[in-house]
């Protein structure tokens, strides 16, 4: 007893932080508070401007198109911020089309460009009575250096 | 001290000398048969190395190289090397990304992959409260015990049960998806291989359009990673599919590194736990070995630190 006693006191002593699953109940309450009450001001201030406006003669999704041009630029500004926001772009396709373009992976590219035009070529050409040809290989090998070459870089993006 | 030292010299020179004697007695004996060796031994060596090496020889001309029948395209393009945080022997899961991973298989993946083999109580406490877990589980019914009168009822879940399959069965999965079975993914990243690499790049690896002349059957898709390259499977991620509740950008790679890493917990939910069983053996063992050190120490010393003396008995001159 005496001595399991004495070592969890000196592993208590050194004030290990345990990782807690749940949040700290207080700053969660006050964060969603604070987060929820300017949407609703927002909101109940644009509801109440259209219905000053215009609440005789339209509903209130007619009205929107007649409000002055000033909540007009607002609302597409915030469009457009919402779009952003909804649709992040992905870094990946980007960071492989400058691998593509790299001096590493130069030779595949050309390989690849070169079956592309050629298989095209024959595809189009009615009279072609050659084998069948296809560029995944080429297709692989460039994809290979090319997915290779951006992992790293990709990484370093991604959370 | 001086009488040590004259003791394993006189020691070592016997040693020496008989070793020596022993040495000249077997080569001049081996020298005199050599040079009365018959011709038909040298003969019977010289066959037998040849048949040794004839029979190498031939074993790899017949089953030293492979055959490969396979084209590239039928073994699908192997998956990159991602440098994946959680794969390194000292670090555990990420679990921001294990909580963003589950949203994206509730959300995508799980309208057709089953995940039978993990049950909601485990998510609690790794990824989830304990509510937001029995809310999740209560969205879904499952099967009451029979009743009174043996008809069964439903229920809402609760964290006991298990995450329910979208289809009742296998046939229905297939009648579903035009005859392809998606797989239950509890165990994909130890069931595929290239685990987390293959998984990530087949999310991520559907290109805009099919090489040049590739072939793609109906209903199927260009995917150069999965084996044989077409996949019924189309392309799910998006970017912004998913509205991650911690205001990360839901790109798709992103939304493909976070199910992956959700993956691989479901498939190895006992990792961390692993890991840090695995720092408690190097602690242990590693106070074991130091013990060890000391304990010998303590125990030779009385052998190492000893001194043995001889003093010749002093007796009359002659």
């Amino acid at each position: 007893m005496g001595l399991s006693d004495f070592f969890s006191d000196v592993v208590s002593s050194f004030g290990f932080t345990e990782a807690q699953a749940e949040a700290p109940v207080q700053d969660t309450e006050t964060e969603t508070t604070t987060q929820e009450e300017p949407a609703e001001k927002e909101e109940s201030a644009s509801v109440e401007s259209v219905e000053t406006e215009s609440a005789e003669e339209t509903p209130a999704e007619e009205s929107s198109e007649e409000a002055p041009e000033e909540e007009e630029a607002e609302a597409e500004e915030e469009e457009e911020e919402e779009e952003e926001e909804d649709e992040p772009e992905d870094i990946k396709p980007k960071l492989e089309e400058e691998c593509a373009h790299s001096a590493v992976c130069a030779p595949y590219k050309h390989h690849y460009d070169e079956c592309v035009e050629r298989v095209t070529r024959q595809e189009e050409d009615e009279d072609y009575k050659g084998p069948k040809e296809d560029c995944v290989e080429e297709f692989f090998h460039l994809t290979h250096c090319v997915t290779a070459c951006a992992a790293p870089k990709l990484w370093r993006e991604l959370k | 001290m001086l009488g040590r030292s004259i003791l394993r010299a006189s020691n070592r020179a016997i040693a020496r000398q008989s070793l020596g004697k022993s040495t000249r007695a077997s080569s001049t004996a081996a020298g005199a048969e050599a040079a009365s060796s018959p011709f038909y031994l040298t003969l019977t060596a010289a066959l037998a190395t040849a048949a040794a090496a004839g029979s190498t020889a031939w074993y790899y001309h017949l089953y030293g190289q492979e055959a490969f029948a396979m084209t590239p395209a039928e073994e699908g393009l192997h998956a990159t090397q991602y440098p994946w945080v959680h794969e390194r022997f000292n670090k555990t899961f990420d679990h921001a990304a294990l909580r963003r991973g589950f949203q994206v298989y509730r959300e995508v993946c799980a309208s057709c992959h089953s995940l039978t083999r993990v049950p909601w109580r485990s998510m609690v406490g790794t990824m989830h409260t304990v509510d937001e877990m029995k809310a999740f589980a209560e969205e879904h019914e499952y099967d009451t015990e029979p009743n009174s009168e043996g008809n069964i009822e439903k229920r809402p879940g609760k964290l006991s049960d298990y995450i329910p399959a979208p289809y009742p069965n296998e046939e229905a999965a297939r009648a579903a998806n035009g005859g392809a079975y998606p797989p239950d993914l509890s165990l994909i990243t130890k069931g595929r291989h290239g685990g987390c690499n293959y998984i990530f790049s087949l999310l991520t690896g559907y290109p805009d359009e099919p090489p040049a002349g590739a072939a793609v059957a109906e209903g199927m898709n260009f995917n150069p990673y999965f084996p044989g390259t077409g996949i019924a499977m189309g392309r799910v991620l998006f970017d912004g599919v998913v509205e991650y509740e911690d205001g990360t950008p839901a790109t798709t790679s992103q939304m493909a590194k976070d199910v992956v890493e959700f993956l691989n917990w479901s498939a190895e939910p006992e990792m961390d736990e692993r890991k840090k069983m695995g720092v408690k053996a190097v602690a242990l063992l590693t106070g074991l070995f130091a013990v060890s050190v000391w304990v010998k120490r303590y125990k030779w010393a009385p052998l190492k630190t000893r001194k043995i003396v001889y003093s010749p008995p002093i007796g009359p001159r002659r």
